[in-house]
């Protein structure tokens, strides 16, 4: 049988949860054509070379399979045209047998970054409580101190007031 | 003064490439010019067969956006 290979583009917004839904149907959709999936791959995000439906990025999938029945695969092609999270795709004929595709992952330096961000997240977390409580604490004295001095300042001026009207009084 | 001659030679024959792939992008960009046009083979010096392969890549790679069919430059 003849191997191919389909490139699609999905529109970027759609997170990875909803990207690896998206992903799963479509693997799904062509194991009814009888095809024999090899790789299934997220590419990456790339800069479109012009805009597809208003989008300017898009997320590219690459899909390498061998080839099923050819009714079902024109079945599969139009479903991938309808299907409206995908922007676009193209299915091309390959002359090998493509290579199974292994993620060369680096888990150590990964793990590590974690560690040191919880690491220094923990003080900033307790400095920030520190700092509120403090506020708290302060604030309320404030507010007390203000409300005393405002009440002195009226009763001044009314003592004021009314020795102003004594002195009057005496004048007459 | 008498004009110089070029050395052409086939870029893919040099570099020992037998097959184009439409998702090299930084190789197709070789044989295109400022505005997206496919450069002419007695421009590039590429073999007719290695031609040929090419302008099918870059009109691959355009239909799936990797490419531009006009570069305009600015955006």
């Amino acid at each position: 049988m003849r191997y191919y290979e389909t490139l699609y583009i999905v529109n970027p917004n759609l997170e990875n949860e909803a990207l690896d839904i998206t992903m799963g149907e479509i693997g799904t959709e062509l194991e009814k054509t009888k095809s024999k999936l090899i790789n299934h791959r997220v590419w990456g995000k790339k800069r479109l070379a012009y805009q597809i439906e208003n989008q300017k990025y898009g997320s590219f999938i690459l899909l390498q399979f061998e080839g099923g029945e050819q009714d079902q695969m024109n079945e599969f092609n139009t479903w991938m045209k309808l299907n409206n999270s995908i922007l676009r795709h193209m299915t091309v004929t390959l002359d090998d047998k493509p290579e199974v595709y292994e993620e060369k992952v680096k888990e150590e330096p990964v793990e590590k970054e974690v560690s040191e961000g919880t690491v220094k997240e923990t003080p900033e977390s307790d400095l920030a409580n520190e700092t509120t409580s403090d506020e708290t604490e302060t604030q309320p004295d404030v507010t007390e101190e203000e409300s005393t001095e405002e009440a002195e300042t009226t009763e001044d001026v009314s003592d004021e007031s009314s020795e102003a009207d004594t002195e009057e009084k005496e004048a007459e | 003064m008498a004009f110089q001659s070029r050395n052409k030679f086939c870029y893919f024959k040099e570099n020992g490439i037998t097959d184009i792939d439409y998702k090299d992008v930084r190789l197709l960009r070789r044989f295109v010019n400022d505005q997206g046009k496919i450069m002419p083979r007695r421009i590039t010096g590429s073999s007719a067969k290695m031609h040929r392969k090419l302008v099918r890549a870059i009109k691959r790679s355009r239909s799936i956006a990797l490419m531009p069919y006009v570069d305009l430059g600015s955006e």
